[in-house]
Formats: C-alpha cells, structure tokens, sequence
C-alpha cells in the first residue's frame, strides 16, 4: 500500500481554459452562467448554460488530427497536457508503462452524435464522414490521451452518468496505492450542450432557467455545463524523493449504489458512500472541513445532501464547510467530478474553502455552513467531494492536506 | 483539365492542406503522404461531391496516382449516368 499524491492539475472549463483560472474563478465567485451562444435557442426551453469561452482547438491540435476529435476528447486532451506538464513528471521509458490512464464521461461524442444524427435525419444524407465512429466513443478521450503521451499501462474509460470522473479518479486511485501502476493520469471530461439533447434536459423537470441556486430557498434546479479536468496522481514517496509540488493527498474513495430511483436521490446511499471514502482513506471524521458538494441546485440533492452529510458526521456537521461550485461552472455531468476534484485540491493547497455563488435565502432545510457568496480562509485538514449520479450510483473522493 | 479533375484536386488539397498547384495527375499518393486514414476521409469527401458510392469491393488502396483517383471516379459517374439515362427510358 502507498501513499497517492496529486502532483498535477489540467483544466479546460466555463471558470477557464487552465487549472489556475478554474480555480481563482471558482475561489472568487465568478460563476460562468449564462446565456447560451452555441445553439439556436428559439425552440429551446433552457436558454442557460456554463459554456466554455475562447476554446478554439486549432489552437492546441495538428490539422490533420483535429477533426477527428470530438471536444470532449479535445478538452481531456488539453487538460491532461497542462496536468502532466504541471506535475514535471517525465514519462519516459518504463514509468510510460506503468501509468494508467483512466478517464470519465457521461455520455462521450453527443456533438459528434448530434452532428450525424442531423446529417441523416435532418438532411436526408446517406453518408456520414468517417471519422464519426472514432470520435463518438466514450473512449476517445483516454485512447487519445495515451497515444499523445506515449503511456502503455492499464487504460480505460468509466461511465455512471455525473459520477463518471469521481468512479474513474477513485479507481485509479487505487490502482496507485496497490501498486497496480506507479501513476496514473485520470480525470473526466463531457461536451453535452447540443441542440438534440438539451430538450432532454429539460424534459426531466431538473433544469433552472435563469442561474444555478444551491442550497437556496429559491432554486429551480441544476445548469449544465461542460469541460474537463485532470490530475496526475503518484505515489507520495515518488512526489517527495523527486520535489514534486504536492496540491494534496488522495486519501480515500467511497461508493455504493442507491438500488431505489432514477431520479430520487436517497439519503442512506450518498450517506454510504461518504462513510465508505472516510473508513477507505483512515480519514477521521473531525478532519474534514471542506466539502465540495455534489449540490446540483435541484430541490431533491440539495436537501438530501444535507441530510446525508448531517447522518455521518452528526453534530459535527455544523462546523463544515460545504460549497456547490457548480453555482459558477455549472454541471459538465461526466466531468463535473474532476473540474470539482481540482477545485478541491486547491482548496487544500491553498487552504482556502471555495463559496457557493448566488445564495442569497438559504433554504432552512440545506442548515448547514454552505459558505455563501464569498471564499473562506480555515484550516483545512482534510476536505471531501461528492458525486451522486441519476440512477444512484455514488461515488465520493476523500483528500488530506499535503503532508 | 476539367470539372471532375478540378473539384479532385480541391478535395485532396484541402484534405492534405497542399497547394493545389503542386498536384498533378502523375503525383504519387505516396508522396504527398496519403495515408489510410487521409484515404478514407478523401473518399468520403469524393462521394459526398459527385453522388457516387465508392464500393467497398473497389481497393482503393492500390490507387498510385492522383491520376488513378481521377479515372476511377470518372468511371464511377458515368456508370452512374448511364445507370440514370437507362431508368428514365
């Protein structure tokens, strides 16, 4: 068993196009809501969203490869880029091979899906271009990222809806700290804001049509929005021997399934899952400060969040700091774990608990310290973030300040 | 060189992003470095252009030349033409 580190951190996201920015956005309560650029909106019912800005991925990619990447695999891509290079790790030779590459995402290519579908259905084609099959896996994302970096160990990619980034970092969390691999390259990555699917969306009744309100008495439900985030994770001893920057300890990773609803979040299971990652990462539970909540706006989390968190920690929960910075990158689904996991990281790095934006009236049944408006200096020892996905399948990440 | 010539030598160019200057009917695909993939892409482009389908049975790999892209797309539009002309008889 070994100690697993964060050494890097790569994001592409609405708060912006790198970690640093994600985060100092996040941290300064800038949220990224708005109203939405990239699709025609006269028949859409949701006209907001958190849209990544001044992406424009000539910028980052050959010519010849670019159009064979639908964006969530260029998002990864870019993010992983920015982790590995802020992590100095040099993956040459064998450490190549013993690297994981393990990344999320909820649906995969929905542009590319969009696009095809559009081409067949809407204008009567025959033909779609050849590279639509490659893009559109929910794999791409991780096959690209091996092949730019060489890597050759065990890599996959996870899918469990708005969990998928914490179920991909937490396995290959694991596969660290049992020395399955010596490091890994994980993270998750989505695209989903299409024309074809966003009346999807909306369908479910979740969606708020102006701002994304966590934990408000006046919420209207969740934002969507888009990106990926990345992080290079290693053994603690091989972070320290090399003087890597550690922005903090993975420590633990807790999931369970709610067997119950699609679409009913329940208490016992997110409750489970937190337990799991605390027991997993021997994390007492007065160390936790921080929670990055999974806290999606809608009037079912939100208050189920609370109460799972009120059901483990008790009295205790009080003295939490619980935040929902999908109030300003809003929620890229598949990605939203990874885009919060790095926001997380930082907050320990940083020692700095990141604030839920737009909570003016908090809501008497979300009573705990959800740091409105603005970011708060604390100790931080250790910090938890959450991810329950439709369908119930739970999946949280537990984290220590670096040693 | 006409129309069907024309619009080849576009595709490919744009494709590969070359001077479409620098093509003629005698440059090998191999030297442009013409990969499968490029191929596949090219051949997509070509059928969405002409309305033609390219057959999978026709090897399109052993094509050399921008010549050979050329006379087999040729080929492949007047079959078609014909095909039409017949039909409407």
């Amino acid at each position: 068993m070994h100690r697993v580190a964060i050494t890097g951190l790569g994001c592409i996201s609405p708060l912006g196009l790198t970690a640093v920015d994600h985060w100092r956005s996040a941290r300064d309560g800038r949220s990224a809501i708005g109203t939405i650029t990239r699709v025609p909106l006269e028949k859409l019912k949701v006209r907001v969203a958190a849209e990544i800005r001044g992406f424009d991925a000539n910028d980052y990619f050959d010519h010849r490869i670019v159009d064979n990447l639908d964006p969530f695999t260029q998002y990864a891509c870019v993010a992983a880029r920015e982790a590995i290079a802020d992590s100095g790790l040099d993956l040459a030779g064998e450490l190549a091979d013993e690297t994981a590459v393990i990344t999320g995402t909820g649906i995969g290519g929905a542009v590319t899906i969009d696009v095809n579908s559009e081409r067949i259905y809407g204008e009567g084609k025959s033909r779609v271009h050849p590279n639509t099959i490659p893009r559109l896996m929910p794999s791409a994302a991780t096959s690209q990222i091996t092949m730019e970096h060489g890597v050759t160990g065990p890599s996959f990619t996870v899918t469990s809806a708005c969990s998928s980034s914490n179920h991909a970092v937490g396995e290959a969390f694991w596969m660290v700290r049992s020395g399955r691999a010596r490091a890994a390259i994980t993270g998750g990555s989505e695209a989903i804001l299409t024309y074809g699917s966003l009346p999807g969306w909306f369908a479910l009744r979740v969606m708020d049509t102006e701002t994304c309100r966590p934990f408000d008495r006046n919420r209207m439900g969740m934002v969507l929005g888009e990106g990926a985030g990345i992080v290079v994770l290693e053994r603690l001893e091989d972070a320290q021997r090399r003087g890597a920057h550690i922005y903090a300890e993975l420590a633990g990773f807790g999931m369970s399934a709610d067997a119950q609803s699609t679409l009913e979040p329940s208490e016992e299971g997110a409750a489970k899952a937190i337990r799991r990652a605390l027991d997993d990462g021997s994390l007492p539970p007065e160390d936790v400060v921080y929670v990055n909540a999974h806290g999606t706006g809608t009037q079912a989390n939100d208050v189920n969040e609370t109460r799972a968190l009120r059901r483990v920690f008790g009295a205790a929960a009080d003295r939490l700091l619980v935040s929902s910075t999908k109030s300003m990158h809003g929620h890229a689904l598949g990605g939203a774990g990874a885009l919060e996991l790095v926001i997380t990281a930082k907050a320990l790095d940083e020692q700095i608990a990141p604030p839920t934006a737009n909570l003016t009236d908090q809501d008497p049944e979300c009573d705990l310290d959800c740091v409105a408006g603005m970011a708060r200096e604390a100790a931080l020892p250790g910090a938890l973030t959450n991810s329950f996905a439709f369908g119930g399948l739970n999946a949280v990440l537990a984290l220590r300040r670096a040693p | 060189m006409d129309d069907i010539e024309a619009k080849i030598f576009d595709i490919v160019a744009k494709e590969r992003r070359l001077d479409r200057s620098t093509l003629s009917r005698d440059t090998k695909l191999e030297d442009i470095e013409i990969e499968s993939v490029d191929l596949v892409e090219i051949i997509f482009a070509i059928e969405d252009e002409f309305d033609v389908d390219v057959p999978q049975e026709e090897d399109a790999f052993k094509l050399e030349t921008m010549g050979d892209i050329v006379d087999g797309v040729r080929k492949l539009i007047e079959a078609k033409q014909a095909e039409t002309a017949a039909s409407g008889e």
